[in-house]
Formats: structure tokens, sequence, C-alpha cells
């Protein structure tokens, strides 16, 4: 197919909390092709959201990522970046974690944007939609007319307290231009918002979940980012509303040809938006692969269980539990050597204390499993005793 | 009353944060000063016999000797003023101890501070628990009383009490002198009763509101419900379950109130209207026409106040954060 | 919105009807006469009859009450008999120097605490936000008629305590040498404690009639130490709900998203997140203006600044009743109706009220 638009590898987000170490994203690699839509699943807790929020670098503290690169193709970034960043560019490819804050958050937008679980409570409460809409609008347009050389758009909008200020007594030094509401009222009604010049100038709490979901698409359409990410967009919404929402993802990505990560611990949903797939569990990408390799040729006794529990679709609220036990805490302490899927795999051997690698898998040439299922077939007499992690995790006890 | 997962978030914010500690420490301090002000003092805090007639003046404290002109009977004359090295903190403009009337202002202000927030909780928890937990039209009535009486500011109150009721001391006696342990301490100190008794019609309304607040929410609570269906009465409802539950929130309110009085009782006997003269506010307003050559007698006071109300402030502070279920929740939440 | 207007005002009406009532029981049933008590200190036996005669005070005391009533809904605020004056006379020559006072020490307020609030709540755990959490504490901690006091000594200071000599008085009295300063500060910028010589309408007038910008300096000179000393209790309330209503707003996920869309860090700080931090805080400012009333009686006592708060202390001390409770009860009113006018702004400001 296309060529790739985004490598990650060996990515790592920890969280320093009180308790501890909280290793969220654990090494993963990936590659997303241009114009496609790549999923991530997963049970709640397994790490996607911080993937997500990584790629965005809005990961907050007390979280940071530890390593990897993100490689984000991009040509003309890459000119302008390679005298000053040698080091982050290479080819048409950008590390953007080698490059300075201000060039990553002038990325947001035009490069990368994202569409958030909870559309309620992603939208500021005290101020117009059309207006958050058309502030995304007037950022990129800002970027975009930046009158100086293509270097400051790597700069990002600068802003400032007198600028508010002076824009508190004079109107036309409001941050959102005329044109930008236009342009956002055009935006809604992309999105199929009815009435968008009156629904503009209505607040959030005056919208339902599926219009203000939809009016946050607009939003992050807003930049024409290359990449836009979906973090569970339709898990806050109806059945209904969520085949809609579904749709108007399917219908940009096909006319616009976007380039969507698609994350969600609905199946349901992969099978009916994604070309290839990511299963994710205790942070890491367990296994990878086509839609086909995922659910026809799956090698992982986890993608196995939630193949197992795809729920109906017309259940699609339901959360996974595919598999007995729990997603472990992701504590760095309490993780234990080996497979970390091993204490609830019905298919543990002994070789699983030790921690397998990304084996290739029998699918198509991307398929690629963290199993030791992808080398060999099961043996029984390896099998681990069935109460084997009960004594060597206290942890783990369910009340 | 006090749950262990209560006890153990109290703990942990204690060991957690700095201030906590401060104000746990400050409020020790000033309660030993408070209880043993008698054994504590170098003087009689009374006496005014330490009045040097010859400059005219009150002993600066020690190690603040100084030359300067003072007008006796109309003529400058040039004076050294000496400190005496028996008063620490030198004397007041009457020559009195500045340092021993410090340790019986804490002693006024603990007992006024706490007196009459207890005050104010017998008046304002059962008042607001009837209300809250009946409804209705006592409650309206209730809260119709507590927005009137918001509307007057705390002081301005205290003051239109005063207009009417005068200002009376009470002479307490005092327990360690009487029982011979500190000779030559006077042996009643006079507390500020009127302003003991308004600060607590001031303040009550708070404590109305918040038992209320927390009879209204437990009215309906399950374990109350079960009770009414055995045939529990009202009161024992009341007092076996919805008293000891509403304790919480009462307990961190009449922390920051005891604040709220010791700055009350200090303004009004800075304003001379507490009828006693026995009060670190008072000592302030009596050292505020020497400010300049006598600072002293009014610092020590102002900072004996600004510590005793930071102490109870912080306390009020490690309560709330301690006690508090929501903030509980957000420190752990993922 | 106006049927909310409407029942807020219907509500303060029953607020300000109460204080009338309870002051009213205050007098009836206070322990002494209440003909001493109108008459106020120092009133012969012949004058306290009048003063029976006259108040009505023999007639039954549910007519005394509606007559008080009826007298103070037409403006009637009584007749001082100490200082032989309408009450409401007395009341309104005093109020511009409180409203100014109040004014000033809010403006101050507004002014350092919220960007205090602000660089506390998003600097966490940093120098600045240690600074500005204890200076919230100290700020609501110190007694503000000390804080006078020790403002007035450390401008002082610069001139060489103890021992200044200028702009001071210094007398003789029984023995003792009373001395108080008149002003206070670095020479260039004296502070004068003690006088307000010029209002604010006068000076401001002076400056659009006469060009004249001396006037307003002389305003500013004369207001600045009482407004640090009424406002400093003010500003670290502020900014103590400014941080931890920053600290909240910035945790909220609308923030996350913002800066996924790319917005400038500023624009989300100042148009969102402080601009929401706000709503809740005016409504608090709303119900402190009953705190600032009590503060301004004490700022002014320390300052000798001629308000309402001077002049109600004068009047305890004569026991002059009629000016006491003329006084409190416009305090009172003040109170209500600045805060029905707080919380109109509050339905404005939030939409969430506002549309529903
Ligand atoms: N702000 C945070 N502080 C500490 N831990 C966090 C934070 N955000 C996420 N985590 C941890 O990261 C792990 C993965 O979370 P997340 O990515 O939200 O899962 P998912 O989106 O797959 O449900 C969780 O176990 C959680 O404990
Ligand atoms: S590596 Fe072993 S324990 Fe882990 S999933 Fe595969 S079979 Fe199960
Ligand atoms: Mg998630």
């Amino acid at each position: 197919m296309s060529e790739p638009i985004l490598k990650i590898s060996d990515l790592s987000t920890s969280f320093f909390t009180n308790e501890g170490q909280i290793n969220a994203v654990d090494s993963i690699s990936l590659s997303i092709d241009q114009g496609e839509v790549f999923g991530i699943v997963g049970e709640s807790g397994s790490g996607k959201s911080v993937t997500a929020l990584s790629l965005m670098d809005l990961v907050e503290s007390p979280g940071e990522i530890t390593s990897g690169s993100i490689s984000y193709r991009n040509a003309e970034l890459a000119d302008t970046l390679r005298e000053e960043y040698p080091d982050a560019v290479d080819g048409a490819f950008v590390d953007i974690l080698s490059v300075p804050e201000s060039v990553r958050r002038s990325l947001r937008g035009p490069s990368f944007s994202m569409i958030f679980q909870d559309p309620e409570s992603s939208f500021n409460p005290s101020v117009t939609v059309g207006e958050q809409v058309a502030e995304a609008v007037e950022v990129q347009r800002r970027a975009r007319s930046n009158p100086r050389s293509t270097h400051a758009k790597t700069r990002g909008v600068e802003y400032s307290l007198s600028g508010y200020l002076t824009s508190a007594v004079l109107p036309s030094k409001r941050f959102v231009t005329t044109e930008s509401k236009e342009r956002a009222i055009e935006l809604l009604e992309m999105v199929g918002i009815p009435d968008p010049i009156k629904r503009a100038n209505e607040y959030p709490h005056q919208y339902s979940g599926g219009m203000l979901q939809r009016a946050m698409i607009a939003q992050a359409l807003a930049g024409e980012p290359d990449i836009l990410i979906a973090d569970e967009p339709t898990t806050a919404l109806d059945v209904t509303i969520q085949a809609q929402v579904l749709d108007i993802l399917s219908e940009l990505q096909e006319d616009v040809g976007m380039t969507i990560l698609l994350i969600t611990h609905n199946l349901g949903v992969v099978a009916r938006m994604c070309d290839r797939v990511g299963v994710m569990y205790a942070g890491e990408i367990v296994e990878q692969g086509t839609l086909e390799d995922i659910f026809e040729h799956n090698i992982h006794p986890y993608t196995a269980g939630l193949m197992g529990s795809i729920p109906a679709l017309d259940n699609v609220g339901g959360r996974l539990h595919p598999i007995e036990g729990n997603v472990p805490s992701l504590l760095d302490s309490e993780m234990r050597d080996g497979c970390y899927f091993a204490d609830r795999c019905p298919k543990a051997m002994e070789e699983c204390l030790t921690k397998p690698q990304a084996f290739d898998g029998p699918g198509s040439e991307d398929h690629a499993a963290m199993c030791y299922l992808a080398t060999h077939e099961y043996e029984e007499e390896q099998a681990l005793p069935d109460t084997y992690f009960d004594s060597s995790t206290e942890v783990m006890t369910d009340d | 009353m006090i749950s262990d997962r209560v006890k153990s978030n109290l703990k942990q914010s204690l060991s957690e944060s700095i201030l906590p500690k401060i104000g746990l420490v400050l409020f020790i301090v000033i309660i030993f000063m408070a209880l043993f002000a008698p054994v504590l003092a170098t003087h009689d805090p009374t006496s005014t016999g330490y009045f040097d007639p010859e400059s005219g003046s009150a002993y600066p404290p020690l190690g603040h000797s100084y030359d300067t002109e003072i007008a006796v009977d109309g003529e400058f004359t040039a004076v050294t003023v000496e400190a005496n090295s028996t008063h620490l903190l030198g004397t007041n403009t009457v020559g009195q101890d500045v340092y021993s009337r410090l340790l019986y202002g804490a002693r006024v202000s603990v007992i006024v501070g706490i007196s009459a927030t207890l005050l104010a909780m017998l008046i304002g928890v059962p008042i607001g628990l009837l209300a809250g937990y009946y409804g209705g039209r006592v409650d309206d009535g209730l809260m119709r009383v507590a927005d009137t009486m918001l509307a007057f500011p705390a002081l301005v109150l205290a003051l239109a009490l005063i207009g009417v009721f005068g200002e009376r001391p009470i002479e307490i006696p005092d327990p360690i002198v009487m029982a011979g342990f500190a000779d030559g301490m006077p042996e009643t100190i006079p507390i500020p009763g009127t302003v003991t008794i308004v600060g607590a019609l001031v303040i009550w309304v708070w404590f109305a509101r918040v038992a209320r607040g927390e009879a209204m929410s437990l009215r309906n609570a399950e374990y109350v419900k079960a009770a009414k269906s055995f045939g529990t009465s009202n009161t024992r409802i009341l007092l076996k379950h919805v008293l000891p539950n509403s304790m919480t929130p009462i307990i961190v309110l009449a922390t920051i109130q005891v604040a709220v009085i010791i700055l009350l009782e200090a303004s009004l006997a800075y304003l001379g209207f507490s009828g006693t003269t026995l009060s670190w506010g008072y000592e302030i307003e009596r050292g505020q026409d020497y400010l300049r050559r006598r600072p002293w007698v009014s610092i020590f006071p102002g900072i004996g106040i600004m510590l005793a109300v930071i102490s109870v402030n912080l306390l009020g502070d490690w309560f709330r954060d301690a006690l508090d279920p929501n903030i509980d929740q957000s420190k752990r939440g993922a | 919105m106006l049927k909310f207007l409407f029942r807020r005002l219907l509500q303060g009406i029953l607020v300000i009807w109460g204080a009338i009532t309870i002051l009213f029981v205050l007098r009836a049933f206070s322990p002494g006469d209440p003909a001493v008590l109108m008459a106020g200190e120092g009133a012969d036996d012949a004058y306290i009859e009048q003063v029976r005669q006259a108040e009505g005070l023999d007639e039954p005391l549910l007519s005394q009450y509606f007559e008080y009533l009826l007298n103070i809904m037409v403006g009637d605020f009584g007749f001082s008999w100490e200082a032989r004056r309408e009450v409401e006379a007395i009341v309104i020559g005093r109020v511009p120097a409180t409203v100014e006072l109040a004014v000033a020490a809010t403006v101050v307020a507004l002014v350092i605490a919220i960007p205090l609030g602000v660089i506390s709540g998003t600097r966490r755990n940093e120098p600045a936000d240690y600074g500005a959490t204890l200076f919230s504490l100290l700020g609501i901690s110190t007694p503000n008629f000390w804080l006078g006091l020790m403002l007035i000594l450390v401008f002082g200071v610069w001139y060489g305590i103890p021992y200044p000599s200028i702009g001071t008085s210094s007398f003789s009295l029984g023995g003792f040498a009373v001395e108080y300063p008149n002003s206070v500060g670095l020479g260039l910028f004296d502070f004068p404690t003690g006088r307000r010589e010029i209002g604010f309408a006068a000076a401001v007038s002076a400056l659009v009639f006469e060009q004249s910008v001396s006037e307003l300096g002389t305003w500013v000179r004369y207001i600045t130490l009482p407004a640090l000393t009424l406002g400093t209790y003010f500003t670290a309330l502020i900014t103590r709900l400014t941080r931890s209503g920053m600290i909240d707003e910035l945790g909220k996920p609308y923030v996350t998203s913002m800066e996924a869309k790319g917005l400038p860090r500023a624009l989300i700080l100042y148009k969102h997140t402080l601009r929401n931090t706000m709503i809740p805080i005016i409504t608090v400012i709303g119900l402190q203006i009953g705190t600032l009333a009590g503060g301004a009686v004490i700022t002014e006592t320390v300052f000798n600044w001629p308000g309402l708060g001077l002049r109600l202390i004068d009047a305890l001390n004569a026991r002059d009743w009629p000016v006491i409770q003329g006084i409190v009860l416009f305090i009172a009113i003040a109170f209500v109706v600045i805060n029905i006018i707080v919380d109109a702004l509050y339905n404005y400001l939030d939409p969430q009220v506002r549309e529903s």
C-alpha cells in the first residue's frame, strides 16, 4: 500500500506517582500508513489514551515520555528543520520527540489533532461552541498566514496577557476573527449539525452528546490535520448516535484521505472502520496486523479472548472483560518478568516466564505477536500449573 | 465518630505537608502559654509598678536602651531609657510587663475563642439539624433568619449588640494561683463576657447552615430510612445517626470559627468595647500613640494574635483537606 | 432572567425587613431604659423625658414597630438626640469616604490577587507558589488594625525609626509624650495618616475642569495606606480562591482538548480558565462585602478616616443608639443590594444558569 506517515518506535511513557512508577506505555512500536485507519484495541487501563496523548505531546505531569521516537513524515517540515536540528531529521521524516516544545506545539492542529471520549467535558462550558471551533480555525489561519518565513510556522501562534486585556476593551482585537467564525459554521455544517448558524451561538450544555461529538470533530478538522487521533470517540454516546458519528468519520476519511488513529475497546468498531489494528495490553502492543490477521489468524491468547467477547453491535456500550482477571496495575515494582499476560493466559508455559519479543505472525507481512505461540504450538507438558500465580502475586486478589 | 479512614487521612496529610505540622506546633505552644500563664509570667500583668517616672516612659525590651528627648512638664530634656533586665519584652506605656501580658493575652484569646465557638455550636447545631431533618416551614423560617443574620457583618453586628447590652467582664478564678503554684499573680482574670456571648450570636448561623445541609442529605440515607422503618423515634435517629455523621464538617467549621472569634475579640478590645484591658487587642491600642518610640508595646501582641490565628487556620486547612471525601478521591484517582 | 431578578429582589426585601426587625427588637428589649439608650450618654433626666415623649416610647410596642418600619421605608432613619441631627444626614455625609476606601481596597485586592493567584496556581510547588501561599496565609491571619500600624511603622523605618523627626506632632500630655505621626513615607511619597483631605469626586472634577493633577495625587496619597490595610485580607482571600480555582480548572479535560487544537497557552489561561475561575469568585466577593465593611470600621479607626465606621465608633462611645442603628441598618441594606447585583452579574456571566 502507501507509505507510512508515522513511525513510532520504542515509545515509553511513565507516570511518576507517590505510589511508584507506572509504565503506562511500555516501549511500543508501530507504523501507520498515509490514508489508513489504524485501530488500537484493548481493555480499559491498558494504556491506549496515554499512547494518544504521547503522540500529541499532551502527557501531563507526573507523566513523562521516557524514551523512543515518533517519526512523522512531512517533507516541508523536514526541510525547515534540517539545518537547525540535523539529528531530528531523517529524509522526509522528523522525529518530533527531538525538536523543541514550540515546534511540537505548532504541529497540533495542522499535523495532529484529537477527538476525545467525553465531548461534554471537552468543551469549556461557558464559551459558545461556535467560538470554540472558531478558535481552532483561527490558530491554524494565523499559523498559515504568518508573513514571515515558513520557519515561523513552527513557532506557534503568539499570544499574551496584554493581548487578552486589549481584546477585552477593543472588540476588533479579539483573538477570533469573523472569517474564522464563518469557517467554523461551515465546519459545523460539514459534520452534519442542522441549523449551524444558530447552533454556533449556543453553549455546550445546550447540545446533545452526539451533536457535541460532531462539533468536536469539526473542531479537530479545523486545521485540516494529517493525522486525526480519535480516542474512543463513540464510547460516551447512544448506540444509534455512535453509528452516525462513525459514518461521519468514514466519510471524511474517504473524501479527504485523512489518516486516522482510532482508539476503541469495541471490536465491532474496529471491524467496521479499520485497515490495520494493534492490540494493546498492559502498556504493550501485544499483537498487530491487518484486520484479517487479527480476526482470522490471531496468535496471542489475549486477542483470541477479545474475539470471544465481541459485544453484539446493539450492546457496544459494555466493557470488555474477555478473560478472567484484571489489567495489572502497571506499577513498575509490581510487574513481573516475563509475559505480562501470563497470569491470565490459559496457555501460559514455562518459557513465558521470560519476556517474549514481537515475533512474526502467520498472516500478512505486517502481522506480529508478542507471544511464544507465534514460534511454536502450545505444549501442554510445559504448562504452568493453574495455581502458579496465586501464590506469587499478592495484589491480584479480587473481592 | 472519628473513623479509621479519617484518622489515617489526618496522619497522611500531616506527614505529607509542612503546614499542618507548623499549625499543630504553634497551637500546642499557644495552649501551653495560655494554660500556664501564671507560672511562666515574670511579673503580675496588671501591676503598673514598673513605670519609670524619671524618664516618663516605659522600659524598652532587653538590649534596646536608647537616648531620646522627652517632654516632661513642657520642657524637653535628654534622657537615656535603659532596658531593665527583668522585662524581657519591655514594659507598656503604663509600666506593665509586656511579656507577662502577652501570656495572659493568650489565655483570654483561647478562652474566648473556644467558649464562644462552643456556645455557637450549642445554639446552631440543634437548630440546623431540626430544620434540615424536618424540612418544610421550620426550614424556610431558619433560612430566612440565617440570610438576615448574614446581612450584618460580624464586627458590625457585634458592635450593635454591645451598643445595647454594654460590655461586661466576667472574673474567673485562676486555679493555678489558687492552688498556690504562682504567688503574686492575680487570683482572678477578667474574661470579656459580653464579647463571648456576642461572638456566639454572630457566628451561630454558620453552624446552623452546615448542620442543616448535613441533616438534609442524611435524611434520605438508607440507614436512616431503615431506622425509621423499625420505628425508631426521630429524636433517637437525630442523636444516634444524623448528629455523629454530620460532625466532620462541623468540626472543620468550628476550627475556622475559633480564628474568627479570636480576631473579633482582638478587634473589639482594640476599639475599646470588650470591657477588659487584659487583651492583645487592647495592648495594641495602648501602644499605638507611642508607635515610633515604643513600638514593642504594639508589635508583640500583634504577633501573638497573628500566630494564634495562623495556627488555627492551618489546623482548619488540615482538617478540611483530610476530612473532605472529595479531595480524598481526587488525590487517589488516576 | 427577569423572573430570577424579581425573586431575588423579593428575597432581598424580606432580608432587609428582617434586619429592621432585629434592630427594633434589640432596642425594645434592651436591658436598660430605651429612652436613655435613645438619648445618648450624658443626657439629663429632663432631656431623657423629652426624648421619651418625642419618640413615642410610651406607646404600645406594636405601634412603635410600625412607625419605625414606615419611617425607614420613606428614608427617615430617626433623629440623633446626642448629635441633634437627622440620622440619615449623618449617614449620607459619611458614605463617600467609606465607599472610596472600600472600592480602593477592592481594586488593590483584585489587581494584586488575581495575577498572584494565577501564577501560584499555574506554577504549583515552585518558589512563587510557596511565596503566594505564605502571603495569603499571613494576609488572612493578620488583624488589620495591627497591620495598619505596622504599615505606618514600616514606612517610617525609611526615616530611621526609632527617631524620625519629620512630619510628626509631639506634645506633652500629663507628663507623657504623645507621638503619632501625621505622615509617613519616603519623603517623595509621604503617606499622610489620619485625614482625608479631598474626596474622589472633587479630585476628579479638579482634573477635568481645571486640568490639575495635584488633587488626584493628594487623594491617592491619603488613601494608599488605608486601602492597603483594608485590602490585605481581601487580597489574601482572593489569591487563595484564584489559586485553587485555577488548579481545579486547569485539571479539567477541556484544557487538554484546547491544547490539542493548538491554542496558545496564554489564551487558554486567560480567556478560558481564568474566566471560569472568576465566575464563582464573584459570588464570594459579594458575600465578603460584609467582611469588608467590618474591616472598614477598624481601618477607619486606625487611620482616622472619616467614614461610616469611624462614625459608628464615635456613636458607640457616646452611646448614641439612633446613629448606631442607622449605620448598622445602612450597612445591612448595602450588603443586600450589592449581593443582588452580584447575583445578577453571576447569572449574566454563567451561561449554564443564564440560558436555562
Ligand atoms: N494522570 C495519570 N497519573 C497517573 N497514572 C495515570 C495517569 N493517566 C493514566 N495513568 C495510568 O496509565 C494507565 C493507562 O491509562 P489509559 O491510557 O487511560 O488507559 P486506557 O485509555 O487504555 O483505558 C492506567 O493504568 C493509569 O493508572
Ligand atoms: S507468551 Fe505465553 S503467557 Fe504470554 S500470551 Fe503467549 S502463551 Fe500466554
Ligand atoms: Mg482511555
